[in-house]
């Protein structure tokens, strides 16, 4: 088993600039955390989640489809040198494993694994959460992992890519930390996620109704926010950008949430209420996917229900929804 | 796929060329587009498959093909003016290029539907999807029952096709009926007048050889369905091409969802026992 000290962590990533193109927490002058280069900041591995969802290293709120000019079309390039991405963590991680399917799956989404392929992708765990709460170790779906102890960073390889990554590290230890760590973080029950099964469960037997959708549509102010802190959420729009010569196509996050993102040509839309809007945003990560992806995806990040100023993330609608029908 | 300007293998969302052959008008609103791959090749559609059509600087938009492919030196889109890229399209002439990226989306069953007597109902635009089976049909009449074909407009002046329906009235393989809601007052029309469901009634079906398939816009679907199952056809014997708003047409943009299907790639089309159940299918 490898160790780092906290000390060690900022030389540590910025020696692998050599060969990776790093991305990792780092803290902004007005105190948040978000995703950057070494150097860019001051290495923030601390306080948990980060804001804004790390997936977006593969998937970023904007990117480019192609460049259309008189000699072609040029495609935009894979990163020179793979992108290596820490702070990930266990619900992250989850996220991500989604979200790498859903772009495989079917007609593989080349614009995607451009980023992701060869990508890799660091968790963190351990006493690193908010305060030095708790983070649930990964255990896998990433190529290694950071746990803190409350002294150092364990340095737990998944992959091969992430043993050859960390076995130049020099130091070891094998004294059963991480074991009592795991056995620690498996006792924390997770009331959110209760939550979310008990809501899809409601949910997927029919036993909401829609005035239940209206009400919490009515509470909407159409921000978005939701679907952009998501990191399952992948739904693009596409937009053309011309100038001089050249035409830029490029794609962005798009929001269920918003009155146009079904609207068709001929005027018919779908989603013509708040009330079906909303519906859909809850269902399709509770009863949708799950019908098709087998599982929830709703994997308890919390960002939804950070960022919402009106009080109706995934968490809250969840809440409410099994006090007024859970019993019925 | 396209050949990029690096050489490399295109993006499944870089689009190819397409050479317009001839644009004629339709309606006032509405123009069908003759147009072949730059390339040569067919583009290698089934009826009831869409492209995503696209022109640089106004996006993209799904289009139903309105040829069948058994004819395979062009293929046809009608497409009505409807927005900026349509508009858009409607300016383009004989020699223009478009971008084309498809086809994609499942088809209409060819094999589950040869053998039966077809009942293939539009209303509006949904001819143009629907015309792509009307001529498979006409091209390979050996492999089906009897074709009725049923067709609703708005107004006379809105009628689609109308040298198709000319053919297809004087054909002896088909048997056609039309209508419009309603006649503008001084308009010489002189064919039938009321809703699409009134042409169902009269009809002799027999419901265990017969397969209804359906495109028209979302108000047509409840009504014609229901005066279907008055003549008996059951849910498994109907068929139904929906409209939904698409970005990407392959699955992953996210616009077409109806509950867990994608309308891109499960559909558009569907058999009716597979969507009626699901919430905001029709």
């Amino acid at each position: 088993m490898k160790y780092l000290s906290n000390e060690q962590i900022p030389d540590f990533f910025s020696s692998l600039q050599a060969t990776h193109e790093v991305r990792l927490p780092i803290m902004l002058p007005d105190g948040t955390r978000c995703l950057g280069h070494p150097g860019d900041g001051t290495v923030a591995l601390f306080g948990g989640a980060l804001p804004a969802k790390p997936t977006a290293a593969f998937f970023p709120h904007e990117g480019p489809v192609f460049v259309a000019a008189s000699e072609g079309f040029t495609e935009p390039s894979a990163p020179e040198k793979p992108l290596l991405v820490v702070g990930f963590t266990s619900r992250d991680l989850a996220c991500l494993r989604f979200i790498d399917r859903f772009f495989a799956e079917g007609w593989r989404d080349d614009i995607y694994f451009r980023n992701r392929q060869g990508a890799l992708v660091v968790g963190v765990s351990g006493y690193c959460g908010p305060g030095g709460a708790s983070l649930a170790l990964a255990d896998g779906d990433c190529d290694f992992e950071l746990v803190w102890d409350r002294t150092r960073w364990l340095v737990v390889s998944h992959t091969g890519a992430g043993s050859a990554i960390v076995e130049g590290l020099a130091e070891t230890v094998s004294d059963g930390t991480l074991e009592r760590l795991r056995k620690e973080m498996a006792v924390y029950e997770d009331e959110n996620e209760k939550a979310i099964r008990r809501a899809s469960e409601l949910i997927r037997a029919d036993r909401v109704p829609d005035t239940f959708w209206s009400e919490i549509g009515d509470r909407c102010i159409a921000c978005t926010g939701c679907n952009l802190a998501c990191p399952t959420c992948t739904c693009f729009g596409v937009q053309d950008w011309r100038y001089a010569g050249r035409v830029k196509r490029s794609r962005m996050w798009d929001s269920c949430q918003l009155d146009g993102f079904m609207r068709e040509a001929s005027g018919h839309n779908p989603l013509g209420t708040e009330g079906l809007r909303t519906r859909r945003r809850i269902h399709h990560k509770l009863a949708a996917d799950p019908d098709r992806w087998g599982e929830i995806s709703c994997f308890v990040c919390g960002r939804c229900d950070a960022v919402c100023p009106t009080g109706i993330g995934i968490f809250a609608v969840a809440r409410e929804l099994i006090e007024r029908f859970g019993n019925i | 796929m396209s050949s990029s300007a690096d050489g490399t293998t295109a993006s499944l969302y870089v689009p190819v060329d397409c050479e317009i052959i001839a644009v004629s008008d339709l309606t006032p609103h509405e123009k069908l587009f003759r147009l072949r791959l730059k390339n040569g090749a067919p583009l290698g559609h089934l009826p009831g498959q869409f492209v995503q059509v696209s022109l640089l600087g106004w996006e993209e938009a799904p289009i139903s093909v309105a040829s069948s492919p058994t004819r395979t030196d062009y293929f046809e889109m009608g497409i009505r003016r409807t927005g900026s890229l349509t508009s858009a399209m409607h300016e383009l002439t004989a020699g223009d290029l478009i971008g084309v990226r498809g086809p994609f989306g499942r088809p209409f069953e060819l094999p589950k539907l040869r053998g039966h007597d077809l009942l293939l109902i539009s209303g509006g635009c949904g001819l143009a999807p629907l015309r792509s089976l009307i001529h498979y049909c006409e091209d390979r009449p050996e492999e089906f029952g009897a074709l009725t074909i049923l067709y609703g407009a708005k107004s006379p002046g809105d009628v689609l096709f109308k040298d198709d329906f000319a053919l297809w009235e004087t054909s002896a393989r088909f048997a056609c009926s039309r209508t419009v809601d309603q006649v503008p007052e001084g308009d010489c029309y002189s064919g039938g007048v009321g809703l699409i469901t009134s042409l169902i009634p009269p009809l002799e079906i027999d419901p265990h050889r017969t397969v209804a398939v359906l495109v028209g816009p979302p108000v047509m679907y409840r009504a014609v369905i229901a005066e279907l199952k008055k003549k008996g056809l059951s849910s498994d014997r109907i068929v139904v091409s929906l409209e939904r708003h698409m970005r990407c047409g392959v699955g992953k943009c996210g616009h077409c969802t109806i509950e867990h299907l994608y309308c891109c790639q499960d559909g558009p089309v569907f058999w009716l026992n597979e969507i009626e159940h699901l919430r905001g299918a029709l």
